[in-house]
């Protein structure tokens, strides 16, 4: 936990010719995603908020990586930017090799469907639709109709054993009303991963949850790192979330303390 | 795949998706069955207009004539050639119809009389379908059957025509009885053997008693009694037999006598046996409703087949002179549009000719007012009456030539834009069904936004968001549409049942025969009719719902997932 590795640089005025950082010192641990002096801020009205000012990240790949920080430090405005939701004000963010804050719509779509998986503290679920057939959204937003036909059971497959492995293999055909909190925090994991993606970002997933369903959800996230070898980003306010990470970066008041 | 899912886990699930199906189903419906019935009216009528009026009519101003009819008529084969299926003459002019009904009113009623020539005159307009005897459709003649009449007028045909000169036969009798009796009476007073002559009665009568008295025993022996009708008629009919019916009573010599012709009694006008000349009258002359004591409604005849009414037209030349004829009604003409069934008359055209002095005394043709042109289908009818007006041109001529498009022109023009302003305002209530969708699925836009978010996080396009929204629109209207062509053409299969059926539950007569044109209700299914509206109303719903789904594809993920 909180090692020297935590990458965590200030960078500043070398937004141009922005390289990944590669210390002799961190080998063990190459960069995934980073940030380089980001700015974001929103418009209430006439007034505008800076939330963002200047924050610089490195997420090593593989990692478990924690980001804290009081409510309005701008934690989550950092995930959705991180997401590709958002596009920054100023400033760069690297995905493995690429820039991929000022790609087009497209791109960034296909990044946000393929690369990564997003876990919202709201769960996020489409009411509408069964268990089931909200893990397997993913795969129907990335595929054409007649694709998607033509896959179908495979993806079928491939949703039940992500179900299966999230403790849900019996609620195949539940909505989201019948399924309580962490049932349907553990749909939202299982919709996450269906498209085998390389970061999760898990934007507060305990956050509406009690303590042991929240313990539940830990648990499940890091089983799944484990045996898929996955990039966790998870943006949380409380300490003792961030313990079980291996990285922890502090947000405070929009830059990195 | 999503677009598709989404789609229809929308159209399922919301209670007020139906609603707007239901309403585009009302507004298609309700325009199918009204263009339905509005085209199979205005079908009709103008299939029955063209069977009445010819294709092409070219007439002499009212009261006119044309001279050369036949001249005329050469010159318009000649023009059209090919083109002509047959030419006829008729007669056309307003004439005064009297009659007494059978209660022994006197009716006068306008008409329009046409004399029409029975060879040709049914193969120009749809005459002889409208008649309403079997025999005269197929063989058509002014002669009055025997019988073959519809029981519905009562007696009719020869029946009526022996029973009412039987009538007549007795009532004469009986006012001869009366008039003997009046002169038995006066005859008395002459001799003053009776107390009843009183000096106030100084009439006149008794003035004329020196010449009445004269000729007072030249009559026949008076009967000393009454006797019945019966029993006179009896004796009178022997008497004939007996060839003793003259007037050997009349010794003074007749000053006239070598001015008058004998007529034999086979030539005599008896109304049993002889009719005069036929004439043909729309049923709506002679037809009026009559309520019994039990609220039945049935039709009553002014007149029936076997009356005879009196026509009195005027005559042509610089001074009309009125002059009238006695004609017997040999049958009906109906042809369901009242227009015509109230004012037409049909008589031989040469007896019309003959009391209007239209016939030439050096050549003995006859002069006309109308002639009418059938042309052969699918000839461009302005194109010959362009022809023909170039042909025959009015200061020459001074006839005016129209189509029958031109004579109904008013009325074909005002059923024509009623039919548009009627599809306008019709169309308008898919419009407010229209905006009824726009409200609808703006609220579910609103209500769905944090699902939008949620796609557009998962790396749904925005198109793909818009799709979802547009296929819904696309399947409530598609929905909506279907069932309106369905509903609406079984609404049309069975339009004159369900007229029938509120007919009975309000009593209230939907569809007056009287005052339209058809008996029951017309209708024509067009299918670009049906396409057209189908169209229109799916591209109503997609419209609706593109507002709605273009706010979908603009929100913004971040916003919409923080969208409580």
């Amino acid at each position: 936990m909180n090692k020297s590795v935590a990458a965590t640089q200030p960078k500043m005025g070398r937004a141009k010719n922005y390289k990944p950082i590669r210390t002799p010192f961190n080998v063990v641990h190459k960069t995934i995603l980073s940030t380089n002096n980001l700015y974001k801020s929103y418009r209430k009205g006439k007034l505008e908020v800076p939330v963002l000012k200047g924050v610089d990240i490195e997420i090593a790949e593989g990692g478990f990586t924690t980001i804290i920080g009081q409510s309005g430090s701008g934690k989550s405005t950092l995930l959705h930017l991180l997401a590709t939701l958002d596009a920054p004000d100023k400033g760069e963010i690297v995905y493995g090799d690429t820039r991929i804050d000022n790609l087009p719509a497209k791109k960034r779509e296909a990044i946000r469907n393929q690369e990564f998986g997003l876990i919202f503290q709201f769960y996020h679920l489409l009411p509408e639709l069964t268990t089931l057939e909200n893990v397997l959204i993913p795969r129907m937003v990335q595929h054409g109709f007649f694709r998607y036909l033509a896959n179908k059971k495979k993806f079928k497959q491939e949703a039940i054993e992500l179900l299966e492995m999230v403790g849900l293999g019996h609620r195949l055909t539940h909505k989201p009303s019948e399924l309580s909190g962490g049932e349907m925090q553990r749909t939202a994991i299982a919709r996450s991963l269906i498209s085998n993606p390389k970061v999760l970002l898990a934007d507060e997933p305990t956050g509406n949850l009690d303590e042991e369903n929240g313990a539940d959800v830990m648990k499940t996230l890091h089983e799944l790192r484990s045996r898929k070898n996955l990039t966790i980003v998870m943006v949380t306010h409380d300490a003792e979330m961030a313990k079980s990470s291996d990285h922890v970066i502090h947000l405070v008041g929009g830059k990195v303390a | 795949m999503y677009k598709l899912l989404l789609s229809w886990r929308y159209l399922r699930t919301r209670f007020i998706a139906l609603a707007s199906i239901v309403s585009v189903t009302l507004g298609v419906a309700t325009l199918i069955v009204v263009n339905s019935v509005m085209s199979g009216f205005v079908d009709q009528m103008k299939h029955r207009l063209h069977g009445v009026l010819s294709d092409i009519e070219m007439s002499a101003p009212l009261l006119s004539e044309i001279h050369h009819s036949e001249y005329t008529v050469e010159q318009i084969r000649e023009l059209l050639g090919n083109d002509l299926e047959e030419v006829t003459c008729v007669v056309r002019t307003p004439a005064l119809m009297a009659f007494q009904s059978p209660n022994g009113m006197s009716v006068q009623q306008q008409v329009i009389l046409i004399g029409i020539d029975d060879n040709t005159f049914g193969k120009v307009t749809d005459f002889e379908p409208y008649l309403q005897h079997a025999m005269k459709k197929t063989n058509f003649s002014f002669a009055l059957e025997g019988d073959g009449y519809d029981s519905e007028y009562g007696t009719s045909g020869w029946e009526l025509r022996r029973e009412k000169a039987e009538m007549e036969r007795r009532i004469e009798e009986m006012h001869r009885q009366s008039m003997l009796r009046a002169q038995e009476q006066q005859s008395k007073w002459q001799t003053g053997d009776s107390s009843i002559a009183q000096a106030s009665y100084q009439e006149p009568a008794t003035q004329e008693t020196p010449t009445a008295g004269s000729n007072a025993n030249q009559f026949a022996p008076l009967p000393t009694k009454i006797r019945s009708i019966d029993e006179i008629l009896a004796e009178k009919e022997s008497l004939k037999t007996e060839q003793t019916f003259e007037t050997p009573q009349f010794t003074g010599i007749d000053p006239h006598a070598h001015l008058r012709t004998q007529v034999s009694e086979e030539e005599m006008f008896d109304a049993a046996k002889d009719q005069y000349t036929g004439i043909i009258i729309g049923q709506a002359i002679a037809k009026r409703l009559a309520v019994d004591e039990n609220q039945e409604v049935s039709d009553f005849y002014l007149l029936r087949p076997g009356d005879d009414v009196q026509v009195m037209v005027t005559t042509v030349g610089r001074s009309p002179k009125p002059v009238s004829d006695m004609c017997t009604v040999v049958d009906f003409y109906n042809s369901n549009m009242h227009e015509y069934d109230s004012q037409f008359a049909f008589m031989p055209i040469s007896e019309l000719q003959k009391m209007r002095g239209m016939v030439n005394p050096m050549t003995g043709e006859g002069s006309i007012s109308t002639i009418q042109i059938k042309l052969k289908p699918d000839v461009d009818l302005d194109e010959a009456k362009m022809a023909m007006l170039a042909r025959f041109p009015v200061d020459e001529y001074y006839c005016d030539i129209k189509t029958w498009q031109d004579t109904q022109r008013p009325l074909l023009s005002a059923v024509n834009m009623e039919l548009t302003i009627l599809n306008i305002l019709l169309f308008l209530i898919i419009a407010v069904a229209g905006f009824g969708i726009l409200a609808t699925f703006y609220m579910i836009v609103v209500e769905k936004t944090r699902d939008i978010g949620i796609l557009k996080a998962l790396g749904a396009p925005s198109g793909g968001v818009m799709s979802i929204f547009l296929g819904y629109g696309i399947s409530l209207g598609a929905v909506g549409t279907g069932a309106g062509i369905v509903l609406g053409l079984l609404f049309v299969r069975y339009i004159n049942e369900i007229a029938d059926f509120v007919q009975k539950i309000t009593g209230q007569e939907i569809f007056d025969p009287t005052i339209y044109y058809f008996t029951e209700i017309p209708t024509i299914v067009s299918p670009w009719m049906v396409f057209g509206v189908a169209v229109g109303a799916i591209a109503i719903a997609v419209m609706a719902s593109v507002l709605p789904s273009l706010r979908a594809a603009r929100l913004h993920p971040v916003e919409a997932l923080r969208y409580e």
